[in-house]
């Protein structure tokens, strides 16, 4: 309402340009639409990046009766009420953990070759970890388990192959930040794809958005409204790009891993739209600026629309590389 | 007299004559080189990772062969490496790094063009079992090669199909194992 107030006395007073103060006060006011956007696309987002660290989860380790690890052991939880199972195995060091279970009443069941199976009632809570040990009594002579790994004279075994048993430990930190990985990535794949849409709706209404003719003629009523959409859809386009952007660069990384594939000609596009998405408001507020002052837009705010072109197909490109399909590589053969 | 003893000679003799085919002898084979893959499908993408990596031992004895395959998950590539952390993530390949795959098959098929083995395959965390999974045997020199596809799925292993735009991937994930194998 400010805003409109504000250009209707501006309009009234056609025979003066607007002052560098009064420029700033009209770029305020268009601005809030934009903090508003922000505001809650980062409302939004930021709670989906905190809900994916919430897991219930279950842990604990599988010892002997003489507080020995039992590497191997399978441990499987039932949810009492759905019926919904999941199982794991421990490690070298008897640890496990069963993560992504909902809350509730589960059956833990362990089992280990060479031990007497063991089931306890466990109480899983909403977005927390519960912790759960065992202590497996020696099996009677002759007990089995149907599914143990043979390990029969005749047969080969894992220490036969030079396989340490470092080897076959696993690393639930390292499973854990993959997840994390996967998780914000998820994220930042659908939040791309949701950017599209107001970045290719920003380029199409750019050549509209003309706060003035170029001949400096007088500020028009429709032009005025197509500026505002046009800056609208450049707010909320920037506001889903950071956003974006934040869940591939926060992504945790895994170290020793070297990049291979699509993922290098997306990561290397981003060298060009990144900065081109710094770079496009600026020339864009510059051109408005200009063209306020009754100018014919010129120096470096007349490449606005050749940066937002360049931005706009890099930032596609980037897209396609990741998810163009395989098997229709023209130029590869398999 | 003669008739018992002569009788019990000839029992002795059969005895004698049998005890080495019931004590066949033990033979060992060491994996020369492999070629694993998992094919995976999704209506815009086609992928193969694929793994040289594998080490394997058979050992065949008393009419029976075992064979044993162990395998890194995170040696698998396939061409990506966005996409091969997302398997290892998906499979949960670094809290269980390595696929261990035993099969069993008799002894007699060693010599045949098609050997069908019972395979019992740990990955992922779980254990699923295969029957009678055919592999074509060749051989050249003193190099055997056998080659077939274990009918694997995401569910035999309880994976959560990852999905992109969406849409998960197909179910099957057949694995395809090429190996040369030569007796020790």
């Amino acid at each position: 309402m400010r805003y409109h107030q504000m250009r209707n006395a501006l309009q009234h007073s056609s025979n003066r340009f607007l002052s560098a103060k009064e420029s700033f006060a009209m770029y305020q006011v268009r601005a809030t639409p934009f903090l508003r956007h922000a505001l809650f696309v980062f409302l939004f987002v930021f709670p989906l990046n905190a809900y994916c660290q919430q897991r219930s989860a279950l842990t604990g380790t599988v010892k002997d009766s003489s507080g020995k690890p039992v590497a191997g052991a399978q441990v499987a939880v039932e949810n009492v009420a759905s019926g919904q199972s999941s199982n794991t195995a421990t490690d070298s060091t008897g640890s496990y953990t069963l993560q992504q279970l909902a809350a509730g009443n589960y059956n833990v069941t362990v089992t280990a070759n060479g031990f007497t199976s063991q089931t306890e009632q466990v109480t899983v809570t909403a977005n927390g970890t519960q912790a759960l040990d065992f202590t497996l009594a020696a099996a009677p002579p002759g007990q089995e388990l149907p599914n143990a790994p043979s390990a029969a004279p005749q047969e080969p075994s894992l220490q036969d192959l030079g396989i340490s048993q470092q080897q076959m430990q696993g690393n639930p930190q390292l499973q854990a930040r993959l997840n994390r990985r996967t998780e914000m990535l998820k994220i930042h794949q659908k939040l791309g794809l949701i950017t599209l849409a107001p970045m290719v709706a920003a380029l199409i209404t750019g050549p509209m958005a003309k706060a003035k003719g170029r001949n400096g003629q007088p500020v028009e009523e429709p032009t005025q409204a197509n500026l505002d959409f046009h800056a609208a859809l450049g707010s909320t386009t920037a506001a889903l790009y950071f956003t974006t952007a934040y869940f591939a660069v926060f992504a945790p990384k895994v170290p020793g891993v070297q990049k291979r594939g699509a993922i290098r000609m997306h990561e290397a596009l981003a060298f060009v739209h990144g900065p081109g998405m710094i770079l496009t408001p600026i020339l864009g507020a510059m051109a408005f600026k200009q063209e306020q002052d009754g100018e014919k837009v010129h120096g470096v705010a007349s490449f606005h629309g050749t940066a937002a072109t360049v931005t706009v197909l890099a930032y596609g490109a980037s897209i396609v590389a990741v998810s163009w399909p395989i098997h229709l590589k023209f130029w590869e053969t398999k | 007299m003669k008739k018992i003893l002569f009788f019990v000679f000839i029992l002795g003799a059969l005895i004698c004559t049998a005890l080495p085919a019931s004590t066949q002898e033990l033979s060992q084979w060491a994996l020369d080189q492999s070629t694993l893959s998992y094919h995976m499908s999704h209506p815009m993408h086609e992928v193969d990772g694929v793994s040289h990596a594998a080490k394997g031992k058979g050992i065949c004895q008393s009419g029976t062969c075992n064979f044993l395959l162990a395998v890194p998950v995170k040696t698998f590539d396939s061409g990506d490496s966005n996409r091969d952390l997302h398997m290892i993530e998906a499979v949960r390949g670094a809290e269980f790094p390595m696929v261990v795959v035993r099969a069993q098959f008799p002894e007699s098929e060693l010599n045949q063009q098609w050997i069908h083995a019972n395979l019992e395959v740990q990955f992922a965390g779980q254990t699923a079992h295969y029957s009678n999974v055919p592999f074509q045997r060749t051989q050249q020199a003193n190099e055997v090669r056998i080659q077939g596809t274990v009918p694997a799925t995401c569910s035999d292993f309880k994976i959560e199909r990852p999905s992109f735009l969406a849409v998960p991937i197909k179910n099957e994930i057949p694995v395809r194992v090429d190996a040369a194998w030569h007796k020790q």
